[in-house]
């Protein structure tokens, strides 16, 4: 038998889950105890978000004031969002930014939809890691999974 | 130093800005089936089937609108 605080979830865990999803992605669930899940989509969405970076340049492919929309889906990546922001900002605030700028339209069109697709994304495993935050934790690792299950079968038999 | 830094260091041009499509889809078939699959265990298989469906939906997109735009220029002369 559970107890009923295990039964619905806490509110507090849910917030929490949510909030530290969107200032990290998969940190919602590596809190929540889905260790290997969270990690994964750490991973996923940090190589996209500075994947596109890397190819559009952070001065071009963060601009909010050329592109407002894109803007929001790329802070939804949180930290990541932020972080190019400021930077881009700090370079726009210099003298020689002009000099700096990414000629190529398709490279900064690449870096766009790269980084803003990582946001959309975000979005999409904070509402997972609200999802999982009443889930009990799974083991670190793909194997220790299906050993994980058994004792959970036993545990509703008896 | 930080100004050389920001510049895009990974230099696509021509036509093949087309084939980062690649590694985008892949990324979407990760994180979508990460979130969706019950068991860890199931995601490479699951994955793999979701790449390879977004890619030959996307070239069959092309495709059709690439022979759309041809119809059209035939027909406008």
């Amino acid at each position: 038998m559970t107890s009923s605080r295990s039964d619905s979830p806490s509110l507090a865990r849910v917030c929490l889950a949510g909030l530290v999803s969107w200032l990290l992605p998969g940190l919602g669930h590596i809190v929540t105890g889905h260790r290997a899940r969270g990690l994964i989509l750490l991973i996923c969405i940090t190589v996209t978000f500075w994947g596109g970076i890397a190819i559009g340049g952070v001065q071009d492919t963060v601009d909010p004031q050329k592109r407002f929309p894109w803007f929001m889906a790329q802070v939804c990546t949180g930290t990541h969002g932020m972080v190019a922001y400021s930077w881009a900002e700090r370079l726009r605030a210099r003298p020689d930014h002009a000099e700096h700028t990414n000629p190529s339209f398709e490279s900064i069109n690449v870096a766009v939809v790269y980084t803003g697709i990582a946001g959309l994304l975000n979005l999409l495993v904070i509402l997972d890691a609200i999802g999982r935050a009443d889930r009990p934790p799974e083991p670190l690792g793909l194997r220790a999974n299906a050993t994980a299950a058994a004792p959970a079968t036993k545990q509703g038999m008896t | 130093m930080a100004v050389c830094a920001a510049m895009a260091w990974i230099v696509v041009s021509g036509g093949w800005h087309t084939l980062l499509l690649l590694p985008l889809a892949l990324s979407v078939a990760v994180v979508y089936k990460t979130t969706r699959c019950d068991n860890l265990r199931d995601v490479p298989t699951a994955t793999v089937a979701l790449w390879a469906t977004i890619v030959a939906g996307m070239f069959a997109v092309g495709i059709a609108l690439w022979l759309v735009f041809s119809v059209c220029v035939v027909w406008t002369g």
